[in-house]
C-alpha cells in the first residue's frame, strides 16, 4: 500500500545486454524505497538502440512485470535511461548587458541569457535530451547564482546533449508498449556520474566511464559541473568479438572464455599455458593459449580507453581530474581494467562504488545505472531547476487515454 | 553538479518531451494490453459510480421534496406501537398521543418528525420537544414544560371565559394536568390586554419577566404575604413601571421595578407585622414604590392607632425586625 503523498516510479535501463528495472516508492518526492528489481536478458538492441521493436518490447515488458510483481505495486511513471550512439553534445554559450540602472541582475537577465545560451537550433530529426547549465559569469567571475549580484556582463554556457529524434522514441515506445508513460529521459553517463561521484570528487575533477556490452558511456566533471558527456558505440561486445575473430570460436564461447580469463593486461607470460573452453573434459572440448585471450582483450580494452581519451581532446586534463577516472559497466568487472586505464589517462583509476545507502543486492554494476537515475531524479528535485512537468491527474490522464485510442 | 533542463519550452528545436508516447494498441504487448483494458476499466467504472451516486442523490432528494413516505417505505421500520414520554412537567403520554394523533399503520421511518414536533409546541406548554425515532416501534418524546407563575381569565368573544396560564416567560397557554392545589396558589393578573398570535394562541405578555421575578421572591421570602395575594396587575407597569398587587387584607400595594424587589417585601412584611397589633387591622393601601418611606393607608380610627406604641412605624434595623419575627 502506498500512501497518495507517495508515487511509484520504475528505473528503466533498455541496454545492450539487458534490461534492468528498479521500482522505487518515492515520498514527499524526497525519500526513496527500493522496493522491486526486475532484470531480463535484452533482444532486439545492438549499441543501445532499438532494432527490433517486438523484441525490445518483450524484454523489457518481461523485465517490467518481474519488477511490479516483487514490489507488490503498480508502476505509475518510468524514467528512463538513454544511451546510444546517435547522442551527440555541444556547448553553446551567450552572453547579455545588465539591463537595471544599477547594474544589479535581476531574473529577467538570467532567463534572457539562458534562452539566448539554448537558442542554437539543432539539425533536422534531432531532439534535445538535456540541456546541462555551467555556472554564470559575471564581468568574467564564476558565480553559481547570478541573481541581485551586481555586474554590467552576464555569461552563461549550456552543455546541450542531443539525440536522433527517431531513436529516442523507440525507447520510449518500448515503455509505451507497457501502457506507461516515460516521465523523465536521463542520460546513462549522467545517472552513473551522479551516483559513482561525491560532491568533492566532482569538484575536484572526476570522469565516470561506463563501460556497456555494446555502448560506453562517460561524463567528465570538473569544478562540480558537468564538463562533457559523450557516448561511444563500443563495448564489451566487441572484446568477444575480436576473441571470436582471433580465436575462431562462436560468440558465445568467445563470451565465456572472456568472462573467464579475460584480463585487461597481460599477466600470463608463459605462451604454452593453455585453458580449457568448457573445462569438463566433453566431447568437442578445446584448448586454448590464456596468453592470446589476454593479449586480445587488454588490446581491445586498451584500445577503448585511448578512443574515449582522444574523444574527450583538451577538455580531459590530467591535472584537472584530481578525482581521477571511475569505472562501472558490466566491462568494468574485467581484471585489471583499473590499471590500463591509469596508464592510459595518467589519473588514477578504480571500480565505482555503489553509495552506502544500497543495498549489498543491489551493488553490482549492472545496477549503477538505474539507481542513478534515482540518484539523478532527486537530486534533481533539489538541485537543479526543475523541467515543468507534465500535466498529471485524473482529467490529464483521461485525455490521455481517449488520445491513445 | 550542473543544472540540467530538458524541457520542452527550449528555444530552438524539439525535445524529447514533445516526442508523442501513445502507442496503438496493436504495437503493445499482452502484458500492455491489458494494463490499458484495466485503466479503461477503472474509468468506466468511476463513471458508472459516479452516475450512480450522481443518480441516487437525485432520487434521493426528489423524494424527500416530493414523496417523502415512498422514501420511507425503502427502510424497513415497524409500525409505531409505542410512545415513550420523557418529561420535566405533568403532560401524559395519553396526552401526547392525542396530540400527535398518529395513523395506526404509520411507521416509525413514516413519521415526519418535524411536523409532530411543531404540532407538540403548538400549545404554549411545551417549552422544547426532541423527537427520535428508537427501532424498530418506538418514538420517543424528550419534552421540557413551562411552569405557571400567573393565570388569567381571557375570552375570544364567542364563547364563555377561560382560564389560561402565564409562564414567567409570558407565556399564555391552556394549562393542562395541573394539580388544583397549584392552580389555587396562583394569583390572577389583570391590567393586560391579550392579543391573539397570527398562528395560534396569544402573543407573550410583555413585562412578564418582572412580575415573575415579583412573585419568585415573595414565594420565596415571604410565603405567608405570598398566599394572601389574589390579584396582581400589570396597568402601570408601562406608564409607571409599577405593579399592583392585591392581597386578601390589603386591598392595594404597590411595587416598583425600578428598586429590588427583595427590600419591597421586607418592607410590607414588615408593615403587615406592625399593622396587626391593632384589634382590627384594616390596610387600604401599602405603596412601596417610593424610597425611604412607605405610605399606608388605613380604615381604623384614629383613636384605634392612638393605641400603637410610638415604635411601630419608626425606623428599625433589618436584625431587629428578623429577630422579632422569629420571636
Amino acid at each position: 500500500m502506498t500512501s497518495n503523498s507517495s508515487r511509484i516510479i520504475g528505473a528503466v535501463e533498455i541496454g545492450t545486454g539487458k534490461v534492468a528495472v528498479l521500482v522505487g516508492e518515492i515520498s514527499r518526492g524526497r525519500s526513496l524505497n527500493i522496493i522491486g528489481v526486475g532484470v531480463a536478458p535484452s533482444r532486439g538492441v545492438m549499441k543501445g538502440e532499438v532494432v527490433d521493436y517486438k523484441a525490445a518490447c518483450e524484454a523489457t515488458h518481461h523485465a517490467l512485470e518481474m519488477a511490479e510483481k516483487r514490489a507488490g505495486a503498480r508502476i505509475e511513471e518510468v524514467w528512463l535511461a538513454q544511451t546510444g550512439g546517435h547522442l551527440d553534445g555541444f556547448y553553446n554559450e551567450a552572453s547579455v548587458n545588465v539591463k537595471s540602472a544599477d547594474n544589479t541582475v535581476t531574473a529577467l537577465d538570467i532567463a534572457s541569457v539562458c534562452d539566448l545560451a539554448k537558442e542554437k537550433e539543432l539539425p533536422a530529426g534531432r531532439s534535445r535530451i538535456h540541456e546541462i547549465r555551467r555556472p554564470f559569469r559575471l564581468d568574467g567571475r564564476a558565480v553559481p547564482d547570478a541573481e541581485h549580484l551586481s555586474g554590467q556582463r552576464l555569461e552563461v554556457g549550456y552543455w546541450i546533449v542531443h539525440g536522433h529524434e527517431g531513436k529516442v522514441s523507440d525507447n520510449i515506445h518500448v515503455v509505451g508498449g507497457y501502457h506507461l508513460e516515460v516521465r523523465e529521459l536521463v542520460l546513462s553517463s549522467l545517472a552513473n556520474g551522479s551516483l559513482l561521484t561525491t560532491a568533492e570528487e566532482r569538484q575536484h575533477g572526476v570522469l565516470v566511464i561506463n563501460l556497456g556490452k555494446g555502448i560506453s558511456d562517460y561524463v567528465l566533471y570538473r569544478d562540480g559541473h558537468v564538463l562533457v558527456t559523450g557516448t561511444l558505440p563500443v563495448g564489451g561486445d566487441h572484446l568477444t568479438n575480436d576473441l571470436s575473430i582471433g580465436l575462431r570460436v562462436t560468440t558465445a564461447q568467445a563470451e565465456m572464455l572472456k568472462l573467464r580469463h579475460g584480463r585487461a593486461t597481460v599477466q600470463t607470460r608463459d605462451k604454452s599455458e593453455k585453458v580449457w573452453l568448457n573445462g569438463d573434459a566433453s566431447f568437442g572440448d578445446k584448448q586454448f593459449s590464456k596468453n592470446a585471450i589476454e593479449a586480445v582483450a587488454a588490446a581491445r580494452t586498451q584500445e577503448l580507453l585511448a578512443v574515449i581519451k582522444q574523444k574527450l581532446g583538451s577538455a580531459f586534463a590530467p591535472e584537472h581530474c584530481g578525482a581521477g577516472v571511475i569505472l562501472t559497466g558490466g566491462t568494468s568487472k574485467l581484471p585489471g581494467i583499473d590499471e590500463v586505464t591509469a596508464n592510459v589517462f595518467g589519473v588514477n583509476a578504480r571500480r565505482g562504488e555503489s553509495p552506502s545507502w544500497v543495498k549489498d543486492e543491489l551493488k553490482d554494476p549492472m545496477f549503477s545505472t538505474v539507481l542513478g537515475i534515482f540518484q539523478f531524479g532527486l537530486r534533481g528535485a533539489h538541485e537543479h531547476a526543475l523541467p515543468p512537468r507534465r500535466k498529471t491527474g485524473f482529467l490529464s490522464n483521461l485525455t490521455k487515454i481517449f488520445a491513445s485510442s | 553538479m550542473s543544472s540540467t533542463e530538458s524541457n520542452s519550452m527550449s528555444a530552438a528545436g524539439r525535445s524529447w518531451r514533445d516526442i508523442r508516447q501513445e502507442v496503438t494498441p496493436l504495437a503493445m504487448s499482452r502484458k500492455g494490453r491489458s494494463r490499458r483494458r484495466l485503466e479503461w476499466f477503472k474509468v468506466t467504472a468511476l463513471f458508472v459510480l459516479l452516475g450512480a451516486g450522481g443518480w441516487g442523490i437525485y432520487t434521493l432528494v426528489h423524494s424527500w421534496e416530493t414523496d417523502r413516505a415512498a422514501l420511507a417505505t425503502a427502510v424497513h421500520s415497524e409500525p409505531v406501537r409505542d410512545i415513550a414520554l420523557i418529561t420535566d412537567g405533568v403532560l401524559t403520554k395519553k396526552w401526547a398521543a392525542g396530540i400527535l394523533a398518529l395513523p395506526k399503520t404509520a411507521s416509525l421511518m413514516s413519521l415526519d418528525l418535524e411536523a409532530l414536533r411543531n404540532k407538540l409546541l403548538e400549545n404554549g406548554q411545551v417549552r422544547v420537544a426532541v423527537l427520535t425515532r428508537h427501532f424498530p416501534d418506538t418514538l420517543v418524546l424528550s419534552l421540557q414544560e413551562r411552569t405557571p407563575v400567573a393565570r388569567l381569565q381571557a375570552s375570544d368573544g364567542n364563547g364563555p371565559a377561560r382560564q389560561l396560564f402565564v409562564s414567567r416567560e409570558g407565556v399564555v397557554y391552556d394549562g393542562i394536568n395541573y394539580g388544583s392545589s397549584l392552580v389555587a396558589s396562583l394569583p390572577w393578573l389583570a391590567g393586560i390586554r391579550l392579543v391573539k398570535a397570527p398562528a395560534h394562541g396569544f402573543e407573550p405578555i410583555t413585562g412578564m419577566e418582572d412580575v415573575s421575578a415579583l412573585l419568585s421572591m415573595a414565594q420565596l421570602e415571604a410565603p405567608q404575604l405570598y398566599r394572601t395575594w389574589q390579584i396582581v396587575s400589570l396597568d402601570r407597569l408601562e406608564a409607571r413601571d409599577e405593579i399592583l398587587v392585591k392581597a386578601r387584607d390589603i386591598a392595594e400595594i404597590v411595587f416598583t421595578r425600578k428598586r429590588d424587589f427583595r427590600k419591597q417585601i421586607a418592607e410590607l412584611d414588615y408593615v403587615v407585622d406592625r399593622v396587626h397589633v391593632l384589634p382590627d387591622p384594616a390596610l387600604l393601601s401599602v405603596n412601596l414604590a417610593i424610597e425611604g418611606q412607605v405610605p399606608v393607608r388605613m380604615r381604623n380610627t384614629p383613636e384605634e392607632l392612638a393605641k400603637l406604641p410610638d415604635s411601630t412605624f419608626s425606623p428599625q434595623s433589618p436584625q431587629q425586625r428578623k429577630s422579632k419575627r422569629d420571636l
